[in-house]
C-alpha cells in the first residue's frame, strides 16, 4: 500500500514537473529549506568575497576617496607579491603554522587518549568540561591574559621559570621570545580542540574490537596505529584545515599581546593586512593580499584533503 | 553753492559722530546680546536631539562624563558616547564617515586634522561662530594656547576643531629616589639625564628612567620624535626631505640608544600603562609622559609614589626645551544633519568654555584655556600646572607631522624604531629605511612635484 502510495506520488509528480513553465519556482520543500541558508552564505561570505575580488582590481583608498577608485588592472597583486613585508609576515605565519599546529595535534592526541580510558569517570567529565574554557574565551582576552601571563615583573611565566632557577625574562620585549610566548598561548587555546575532536575520533572505534585488540596486545601504540588511527584521520583532516585557516587569519590575540612586534616578530599575516587595510586604509591593496591568502588557504586544504582524508579512506 | 559750503563744511563732525553713533549702538546690541544669549535658549530648537561621541578610557573623557548630565539638563540634548580603545579610534572614526556611521562629534587626534580636514570630513566652526543664534559670544577664542588650537584643531589656516584632551609631554619623577642618590632637583638637561643621574639611580631591578617605546603610535610619538627635536634634529626638513641622517637627528637617536642602558629590560614593549606603572611601583626613578597622567600618579589605588611624586618640564637639549605636544580637540562631523551639527557644536563649545574650564579640571580633565592656569589657587592644587603652561609656550606645533600621510609613516617608524632599539638594524640603517619609505609615500602623495602644498 505505501509503496503503491509511493509510485504514484512519483508518477503525480513526473507530469507537473514536465509541465511546469519555465521561470516558475520548484515547490520542493528542500529547495525551500535550503534558501535561508543560501540567502546567508551570499550575504555574509559571497558578496564580501566578490567586492574584495573587485576592490583588488581598484585603487581604493579609504582616506582619499577624493582620488577616485580608478581600475588598476592587477597593480596591487604585483606590488603585494613584490612586497617583501608581505612575504616576511607571510613566511612567518607558515613558521608559526608548522610549529604550533603538530605540538597541539600531538598534545590533542595525548590528552584525547587520556580521556578514552574507561577508569576515572568523575575526572574525565571534569576534564572534559575544564577543555572547554579556554576554547571560549575570547580571542582579544587570551591577548590580554598572554601580556599578564608573560609579563617581565608579575608574570606567572617568570614566576615558573624562576623555580628552576632561570633569571626574569623579557617574553614580549626579546623577538624570539614573543614569537614563542604567542605560540604558547594558541596551544593553550586550541589543544582542548584537538583533543575533543580527537576523542570524538576515538569514541567512534567499536568496542568489541578495541577489547580484542586489548587482549592481543598490551601495546597501546599498536592499538592507535592500526586500530584507532583509521578512526582518527577524518578528524584530524578537519583539524589540519580549521586550525590552518585559523591561524592565517589570526589576528584579535596577537594584536593585544604584542600589537606585532617587537619590530616585526609577531607581525603574522592577518595583523599585516590589517596594517594595509585599516591604518594605511588602502582597501585594494588589502583586498588582494586577503585574495592571496584565500587561495592558499585553498590550497592547503585541498593538500590535507589529498593525502590526509583519502588515507582515510 | 552756499549749502554745499555748508555741507563740506559740517560733513567731517557729521561723520563722525553718526560713527561713534554706530559704533555705540553695536556695542549695545552686542552687549545685549551677549546678555541675551543662555546656553538654554540656543538649545531650545534641539531639545531632544541625541548626539554620539567617540572617547578614549583616559581621565579627560571620564571628566567630561561626569559633566555631561549637567549640559544635559540644561538643554535637553542627549549626549551619548562609545569608549573605545586609542589604537581602534581612527578606524572606527574614517569607517564611520565613508560608511555614513552615526558619529556626530568627532575626536581629532593631533595628527589626524590634516586628513579629516582635507578629505572634508569636518565643519568649519566659522559655520557656527558666524551664526550668532549658536555661538556664544564669550566663545573667546583667543583665551585658548594658541599652540593647541593652531595644532590640534586648525589645518590650512581653517579651524574645524576647538582643543579638548590636552597634552605636554612632562617629567615625572620620584624625588624620594633622586634623593637617595643624593640629587636634590631633576635634571636640566638630557646630556644631565645620561651622564649623571641614569649612572647613580640604575642598580638591580630599580632603573633610572622609562622611555614607552611599544610599537605603534607610542614608538613613533613617544619614542622617536622625543629624542629628535631636543637635540635639533627632525623627521623632515623644509623641503619635506628626510631629515633622519642630519647630524643632529642621528645624534638624538644613539642618545636612545645610550639611555636603553639605564632602563627597565622590555623597553620596547612599554606602553603608557607599562611606563607609569614602572614610576608608580618604585622601579624607575623618571619617565617623560603626558600631563594627563598626573591623575594617575597620584590616586592611592594605583600608585604607591605618594608624595615623592615631583613634576617638571622635559629636559632640553641642546635645541632647548622642545618637548612632546599631543591632544584631541573635538569637531563636528560634516556628514551629520543640520540639527545634530547644530547640537553638536554646542556642546563642544560648552564643554570646551572658560566656564566649564575649572569643573573639568577639578573632575580630572585638563583644558586648553589660559585664563584658569592663570590662577594662583590653580597652580598650587595642580603641580603639573606650571611646567605644563612653560612646555605649551615653548613648544613645537609640528611635533608630529599632521599631514594626511601621518598614519603610513607612523607605522614606518613604529617598525623600524623598534628594530633600532633592539639592535636588529645600526641607527644609521634604521634612520635610511624610515628615511627612504617616508619619501616614497610623500612622494606618492604628490609633494614633490607640487601636487600638494607642504602642510604639517
Amino acid at each position: 500500500m505505501a509503496k503503491g502510495t509511493a509510485i504514484s506520488a512519483t508518477q503525480a509528480r513526473g507530469p507537473r514537473k514536465r509541465a511546469r513553465p519555465l521561470g516558475v519556482l520548484p515547490r520542493s520543500p528542500a529547495f525551500w529549506f535550503l534558501i535561508p541558508a543560501i540567502a546567508a552564505l551570499a550575504v555574509i561570505g559571497i558578496y564580501p568575497l566578490l567586492l574584495a575580488l573587485y576592490n583588488s582590481f581598484h585603487q581604493y583608498k579609504l582616506a582619499d576617496l577624493a582620488s577616485g577608485t580608478p581600475f588598476v588592472g592587477i597593480d596591487n597583486y604585483v606590488a603585494t607579491l613584490t612586497d617583501p613585508s608581505f612575504w616576511g609576515a607571510l613566511g612567518r605565519t607558515a613558521f608559526f603554522l608548522c610549529l604550533t599546529l603538530p605540538i597541539e595535534v600531538a598534545l590533542g592526541l595525548f590528552a584525547a587518549l587520556m580521556l578514552h580510558r574507561t577508569d576515572l569517570r568523575f575526572m574525565r567529565a571534569a576534564a572534559r568540561v575544564s577543555l572547554v574554557i579556554p576554547m571560549a574565551t575570547t580571542y582579544a582576552v587570551v591577548g590580554l591574559i598572554g601580556r599578564l601571563i608573560f609579563n617581565r615583573q608579575f608574570g606567572v611565566a617568570n614566576y615558573l621559570t624562576g623555580l628552576f632557577g632561570i633569571p626574569p625574562q623579557d617574553w614580549l620585549a626579546d623577538p624570539t621570545l614573543a614569537f614563542v610566548s604567542v605560540m604558547i598561548m594558541d596551544i593553550w587555546q586550541w589543544t582542548p580542540f584537538c583533543a575533543l575532536i580527537m576523542l570524538a575520533g576515538l569514541s567512534m572505534v567499536p568496542k568489541e574490537a578495541e577489547e580484542a585488540a586489548r587482549l592481543e596486545t598490551p601495546k597501546w601504540s599498536m592499538i592507535l596505529w592500526h586500530l584507532q588511527r583509521p578512526y582518527l584521520l577524518p578528524g584530524l583532516t578537519a583539524i589540519l584545515i580549521l586550525r590552518s585557516a585559523d591561524m592565517l587569519k589570526m589576528f584579535d590575540a596577537v594584536f593585544t599581546m604584542t600589537r606585532g612586534g617587537p619590530g616585526t616578530a609577531t607581525e603574522f599575516i592577518s595583523v599585516y593586512i590589517q596594517r594595509v587595510g585599516f591604518r594605511l586604509f588602502d582597501q585594494g591593496m588589502a583586498s588582494a593580499q586577503a585574495i592571496i591568502l584565500l587561495i592558499l588557504t585553498i590550497v592547503l586544504s585541498r593538500l590535507y584533503i589529498r593525502f590526509v582524508y583519502r588515507e582515510a579512506a | 553753492m552756499n549749502k554745499r559750503i555748508i555741507s563740506a563744511r559740517h560733513v567731517g563732525p557729521i561723520k563722525h559722530v553718526a560713527a561713534v553713533a554706530l559704533l555705540a549702538a553695536s556695542a549695545a546690541f552686542a552687549a545685549s546680546n551677549a546678555q541675551a544669549w543662555t546656553l538654554k535658549e540656543a538649545a531650545q530648537p534641539y531639545s531632544g536631539t541625541t548626539i554620539k561621541a567617540i572617547f578614549l578610557d583616559r581621565p579627560g573623557y571620564k571628566a567630561a562624563q561626569t559633566l555631561i548630565p549637567q549640559f544635559e539638563k540644561e538643554t535637553g540634548i542627549k549626549v551619548r558616547w562609545e569608549v573605545i580603545p586609542y589604537e581602534n579610534t581612527r578606524e572606527k572614526e574614517v569607517l564611520n564617515f565613508v560608511g555614513g556611521g552615526d558619529q556626530d562629534v568627532v575626536l581629532v587626534d593631533v595628527v589626524w586634522i590634516g586628513e579629516f580636514a582635507s578629505n572634508k570630513w569636518l565643519v568649519p566652526i566659522k559655520k557656527f561662530t558666524d551664526d550668532t543664534k549658536l555661538a556664544d559670544p564669550s566663545l573667546n577664542l583667543k583665551g585658548f594656547f594658541p599652540i593647541l588650537l593652531d595644532s590640534f584643531g586648525t589645518w590650512d589656516k581653517v579651524t574645524y576643531g576647538l582643543p579638548f584632551d590636552n597634552y605636554s609631554g612632562l617629567m615625572f619623577y620620584n624625588k624620594c629616589m633622586l634623593k637617595d642618590a643624593g640629587f636634590d632637583e631633576p635634571p636640566k638637561t638630557w646630556d644631565e639625564l645620561l651622564n649623571t643621574y641614569a649612572p647613580k639611580l640604575t642598580k638591580g631591578d630599580k632603573f633610572a628612567f622609562a622611555l614607552q617605546s611599544r610599537r605603534g603610535e607610542t614608538q613613533s610619538a613617544d619614542s622617536f620624535m622625543r629624542v629628535l627635536w631636543p637635540n635639533g634634529g627632525s623627521l623632515l626638513d623644509a623641503k619635506f626631505k628626510s631629515n633622519l641622517l642630519s647630524p643632529q637627528s642621528q645624534a638624538g637617536l644613539e642618545y636612545r640608544q645610550k639611555l636603553m642602558k639605564y632602563m627597565p629590560p622590555g623597553i620596547v614593549d612599554f606602553d603608557h600603562a607599562e611606563a607609569v606603572n614602572a614610576l608608580a611601583q618604585g622601579q624607575v626613578a623618571m619617565i617623560t609622559e603626558w600631563s594627563a597622567f598626573y591623575p594617575t600618579l597620584t590616586d592611592p589605588s594605583k600608585s604607591k609614589i605618594g608624595n615623592c611624586l615631583a613634576i617638571t618640564t622635559e629636559p632640553k637639549g641642546p635645541a632647548g626645551l622642545k618637548p612632546a605636544l599631543g591632544g584631541f580637540s573635538l569637531a563636528v562631523n560634516a556628514k551629520s544633519n543640520a540639527k545634530k551639527q547644530a547640537a553638536s557644536w554646542l556642546f563642544i563649545q560648552w564643554i570646551t568654555s572658560e566656564a566649564m574650564a575649572k569643573p573639568y579640571l577639578e573632575a580630572g580633565g585638563v583644558p586648553a584655556r589660559m585664563a584658569i592656569y592663570q590662577d594662583k589657587a590653580v597652580q598650587d592644587k595642580y603641580p603639573f600646572v606650571k611646567p605644563m603652561v612653560e612646555s605649551w609656550q615653548g613648544g613645537v606645533p609640528d611635533y608630529r607631522p599632521r599631514f594626511p600621510e601621518w598614519p603610513a609613516v607612523s607605522e614606518v617608524i613604529g617598525e623600524w624604531g623598534s628594530k633600532m632599539m633592539l639592535g636588529q638594524v645600526t641607527v644609521k640603517e634604521g634612520a635610511q629605511t624610515i628615511g627612504q619609505k617616508t619619501e616614497d609615500i610623500l612622494k606618492k602623495a604628490g609633494y614633490y612635484d607640487g601636487k600638494k602644498p607642504l602642510l604639517k
